[in-house]
């Protein structure tokens, strides 16, 4: 979900699929286990720093690539190679820095029984962040002045430079913040399960499922949605399971939820959420 | 390093045919084919079941084709009458998941292990001659695609289809139905995608998921966008260019000593030459080709006509 309202965010208000936000994901699971592990400064400062780091490689991502392609009148097709290009660059500048065999954090969490499910304290960790996060999102978004910046400005982009709104440093700004949060969303994903220069492409997809689904560009959209493919992705394992077939098809299951909303609703859950 | 060389022209002949299939659905009709490896993998595989059960190959060939045309559909229909991101990020995850499938799916085709293909072209002893005889199959293939895009590109269906990538309201209010051109063409599109899986899977002699990652896609949105998008013949160099880009790189890494490991390294330096293609030269190496018809040559005539006239 972390990931997925940072997606939403730039794809809403630059309007396109910004394919290299799966790699905002690993650098920033790989700065956090570079601080962390590497380094030995503990968990904390290692989301900060690449919280910053993933913010700022976003931010000159859009400002050094994006930018100057939708001046020059670049389509959406060409902003969207762009950004597998510099999902390429990206990716393979970490496997060149860290190599691909998989890494682990080391640290251990402890876990507790809770009925019949095995819950790690990491996952409460996340559960709390994710809620956190929303809550301060969902501040920042209605009750300072950059929030309804963000909005006007990705709701309707003339108007909002009409009313004397500094769209560049708009835009800029949710390039940040959505790289910092995808970072975050790395860290815990890698200290879930591995890191390795793939991280982020292997949960690309279902987060595009997500935002389809939320609605592109809508913030409370993509929370519920966020919900809705997790929930769907785990019982679909277990029906999975029972039907025989391989686990991996989970992720058939994201695409399935986007093929379908495609079919019924393309604007996904936005209209539930007209005002948001 | 003849046989080598050989190996190079078969790629270059197989990327070539994929190549075209792209421009025409980006560069003709301006859709957005980020899984063109889905069709690719369907054409490789169908041809290995296929040929497998003893099937003559030119059929195999078509059918891998046509099985691949009608996956196209199936997976772009729900998404013609949307935006062009829809379509892009379905086709998208329809590669991955396809490869995820053939890669843990025993059954179909060997898992992560492939499966073999059985050779066309009779074992004479010479690896020059099979290769030789791939070349002529790949190029006669390469040929027909390329005269029915070139013929699609100048046809009245041709210049429909640029219209729609254009301006798809001002073609609709013309009355050209754009969800069914759109259609057509990506079915096009994958077909030739699929036949040239099925040759890919022939030369090579075996299939394995791993051959089908997405950086194949991305291989060939770089022919099409370096070349030229919108004419066939940028499509073809472009194909050339990058092909040999590739070969000269696993050839460099063998006598560079880099302090990067190179084939990171040259997933960098794709990345980085699509970004400055895109800023620097859009139209790619070649410009868009302009539509040759009988009428606009006609009118042109015509005018020369009308000059004489009145200069008489």
């Amino acid at each position: 979900m972390l990931g997925a309202v940072g997606l939403t965010m730039t794809y809403g208000l630059s309007a396109f699929p910004n394919f290299a936000h799966a790699e905002f994901i690993t650098l920033g699971a790989f700065i956090g286990y570079f601080v962390a592990e590497q380094l030995g400064l503990g968990l904390p400062v290692a989301f900060i720093v690449a919280f910053l780091v993933s913010g700022i490689v976003a931010f000159l991502c859009y400002r050094g690539v994006f930018q100057p392609l939708a001046k020059r009148g670049a389509t959406i097709i060409h902003l969207m190679v762009a950004s597998i290009a510099l999902g390429f660059i990206l990716r393979h500048s970490i496997g060149a820095a860290w190599g691909w065999p998989p890494l682990y954090f080391t640290t251990r969490w402890p876990a507790f029984d809770l009925g019949a499910i095995r819950v790690t304290e990491l996952w409460l960790w996340i559960i709390f962040t994710a809620m956190a996060v929303a809550f301060v999102m969902h501040l920042i978004l209605t009750r300072t002045k950059i929030g309804k910046a963000i909005r006007a400005t990705s709701s309707n982009p003339e108007l909002a430079l009409a009313s004397g709104i500094n769209i560049d440093r708009v835009i800029w700004i949710t390039w940040f913040v959505g790289g910092g949060l995808a970072a975050i969303a790395g860290i815990f994903r890698a200290a879930d399960t591995q890191i390795w220069p793939m991280t982020g492409w292997d949960i690309i997809l279902p987060m595009f499922a997500v935002v389809i689904l939320g609605g592109i560009g809508n913030f409370y959209g993509a929370i519920v949605a966020a919900l809705i493919v997790g929930l769907a992705e785990n019982i679909g394992v277990v029906g999975l399971a029972a039907l025989g077939l391989s686990t991996t098809y989970r992720m058939a299951i994201p695409f399935l939820i986007l093929i379908i909303t495609l079919i019924i609703k393309p604007q996904g859950l936005a209209m539930l959420f007209r005002r948001a | 390093m003849g046989l080598y060389f050989l190996d190079f022209v078969v790629f270059v002949g197989i990327f070539g045919i994929i190549a075209l299939s792209l421009n025409l659905e980006f560069g003709f009709a301006g859709l957005a084919n980020f899984g063109k490896v889905a069709f690719f993998l369907i054409g490789a595989y169908t041809y290995a079941l296929l040929s497998q059960i003893g099937i003559p190959f030119a059929i195999c060939l078509i059918v891998g084709a046509l099985i691949s045309a009608l996956f196209g559909l199936v997976v772009a229909l729900p998404t013609l009458r949307l935006r062009l991101d829809y379509l892009a990020i379905s086709v998208l995850a329809f590669g991955e998941i396809l490869r995820l499938i053939v890669k843990s799916e025993r059954w179909i085709a060997g898992g992560d292990w492939g499966m073999s293909v059985a050779p066309i072209f009779p074992w004479t002893g010479s690896e020059l001659i099979y290769r030789l005889e791939n070349i002529g199959l790949v190029f006669v293939c390469l040929l027909i695609c390329f005269v029915v895009a070139q013929l699609l590109a100048n046809s009245p269906y041709g210049r429909v289809v640029r219209a729609i990538r254009e301006d798809e309201i001002a073609a609709e209010a013309l009355g050209k139905d754009r969800a069914k051109y759109k259609a057509q063409i990506f079915m096009l599109g994958s077909a030739m995608a699929g036949l040239a899986g099925g040759l890919f899977a022939q030369y090579l002699q075996y299939v394995v998921p791993g051959m089908f990652m997405p950086m194949v896609t991305f291989t060939v949105w770089i022919m099409v966008l370096l070349g030229g998008p919108a004419n066939n013949w940028g499509a073809l160099l472009g194909a050339g260019l990058v092909e040999l880009f590739d070969r000269g790189a696993n050839i460099a890494k063998d006598y560079l000593v880099l302090p990067v490991d190179p084939s990171s390294l040259q997933y960098i330096l794709f990345g980085a030459l699509i970004i400055f293609v895109l800023l620097y030269r859009p139209q790619g190496l070649l410009k868009e080709s302009p539509i040759k018809t009988k009428a606009l040559e006609l009118v042109r005539h015509g005018k020369g006509i009308v000059n004489t006239k009145a200069s008489k």
